[in-house]
C-alpha cells in the first residue's frame, strides 16, 4: 500500500505532468480563464487519460511487445486516444444527455493534449505491472486537474487586479506559470529526502 | 458557462454560472435552444484553420447539444439569451459521469489483484468494475436530472455584443 502511495505523490505533485514534464501546455494555458471550465477539463482528462492509459499498457503487454510491432506504438496508441474519447462522449451520452450538454464540450478537446499519448509512453518506458500503471495514470492526470484549477483560480484573480498595460493577457498568466512551477519544485525535495 | 457578471440576477441567483445560447425553434411551451461556442476555440488565432472542427467543436456539435427550456417568457426563434445553471452542478456532474466509474474500476481491480494474484484477471475486473460505475452513474444522473438540478433556467435576454469570455 506504502508504494502505491508514494507513487501516487510522485506522479501527481513531484513530476507533475504540466509544470515538470512540460505536457498539456494547450489545455493549461487555453482552459483555465474560468474555474468551472478547468474543473470539467480536468474531470474529463482524467477519465480518458486513465483510460486509454490502461487500453495503451494492454495492448503493448499482450500485443505489440510479444508479436514485436513497436514501430507502431505511436499510431496505435494515438487510435487508443480517439477511440477512448470518442466512447467516453458516447457513455456520457448515454448516462445522462442533460450532463452531455454541460461537459459535452471538453471532451474533443482532449483527443490533441499530449499528456495522454505521453503518459501512455512513460508507462512502456516504466516497464510495471496493470495495477501500478493504472494507479500512475490516473495520479498524473489529478496532478494535472490540480494545477488546472490552481491556475484558473490564479487567473480569474489575475482578471480582477490591476496589471501593468504591457504585462496584461497571457505575460502575466505565463509569470504566474513560472511562479507556480517554481512552487512545485518544491516538492522535488521530498524525492531527495 | 461563464462566471457570473454584475447585474440584476446575480442578486437573486448569487451560484449560478452563465452562458449565452440561441433560440432555435418554439414548440408551443418549450423553446429549443444552441449553447453559442464558448472556450478558448472563440479567440484562437488560429481558429479559421483549426482541425479540431472536423471533431465538432463548432457547428456539428451544436445540434448535438440543442437543450430545451420550459419556463421563457415568451421567446421566438433567433433571440440570443442567458441561461444559468447552478455553480456546483458542474463539479457534480463531473463527479457523477467521471469519478464513479473510475472509482468502482479500481476497486474492482485492487480486490482482484489481492484476491487472485494474477494480472488477466485484475483486468477483467477492472472493465466490469468500470461497466458497474456507468450503470451507478446513470442512476445517480437520472436522480440529479429528476431533481431539476442540472436544468438550465432562462436568466435574462443577452445585451448586443455580449458573450461570456473573460479577457
Amino acid at each position: 500500500m506504502r508504494e502505491y502511495a508514494l507513487l501516487v505523490i510522485s506522479a501527481a505533485l513531484v513530476n507533475n505532468v504540466v509544470l515538470m514534464r512540460f505536457l498539456g501546455l494547450c489545455p493549461f494555458m487555453g482552459v483555465t480563464t474560468r474555474i468551472d471550465a478547468a474543473v470539467g477539463m480536468g474531470m474529463a482528462t482524467t477519465f480518458v487519460l486513465t483510460l486509454s492509459a490502461v487500453l495503451d499498457w494492454t495492448l503493448e503487454t499482450y500485443l505489440l511487445e510479444p508479436y514485436g510491432l513497436g514501430y507502431l506504438r505511436t499510431v496505435t496508441f494515438v487510435l487508443v486516444i480517439a477511440a477512448s474519447v470518442q466512447f467516453a462522449e458516447a457513455v456520457v451520452k448515454k448516462v445522462s444527455p442533460v450532463l452531455f450538454q454541460m461537459l459535452g464540450i471538453y471532451l474533443p478537446l482532449i483527443a490533441t493534449n499530449c499528456a495522454v499519448l505521453g503518459i501512455s509512453l512513460l508507462l512502456v518506458e516504466g516497464k510495471v505491472d496493470f495495477m501500478h500503471s493504472a494507479v500512475f495514470a490516473f495520479a498524473s492526470a489529478i496532478g494535472f486537474s490540480l494545477v488546472m484549477v490552481l491556475f484558473a483560480g490564479l487567473r480569474e484573480r489575475l482578471a480582477l487586479t490591476e496589471v501593468p498595460r504591457i504585462f496584461v493577457g497571457p505575460p502575466i498568466g505565463f509569470i504566474t506559470a513560472s511562479l507556480l512551477a517554481l512552487a512545485f519544485m518544491g516538492f522535488s525535495g521530498m524525492s531527495a529526502g | 458557462m461563464g462566471a457570473a457578471s454584475d447585474n440584476e440576477t446575480d442578486l437573486i441567483e448569487p451560484d449560478m454560472m452563465e452562458g449565452i445560447a440561441n433560440v432555435v425553434a418554439v414548440d408551443g411551451s418549450v423553446a429549443w435552444l444552441e449553447p453559442e461556442q464558448t472556450g478558448s476555440c472563440g479567440s484562437c488565432k488560429s481558429s479559421g484553420a483549426c482541425g479540431a472542427k472536423g471533431i465538432g467543436t463548432v457547428a456539428s456539435r451544436l445540434e448535438e447539444r440543442r437543450f430545451p427550456l420550459t419556463s421563457h417568457p415568451g421567446l421566438k426563434v433567433g433571440d440570443r439569451v442567458v441561461v444559468g445553471v447552478r455553480e456546483d452542478a458542474l463539479v457534480q456532474a463531473s463527479m457523477t459521469v467521471y469519478a464513479v466509474p473510475l472509482l468502482t474500476m479500481f476497486a474492482a481491480g485492487f480486490l482482484a489483484q489481492w484476491g487472485s494474484g494474477s494480472e488477466g484477471m485484475t483486468i477483467v475486473a477492472c472493465a466490469a468494475g468500470l461497466g458497474l460505475g456507468f450503470v451507478i452513474a446513470h442512476l445517480r444522473a437520472r436522480r440529479l436530472s429528476a431533481h431539476g438540478k442540472m436544468a438550465p433556467r432562462f436568466l435574462r435576454r443577452a445585451r448586443i455584443g455580449e458573450t461570456c469570455q473573460i479577457e
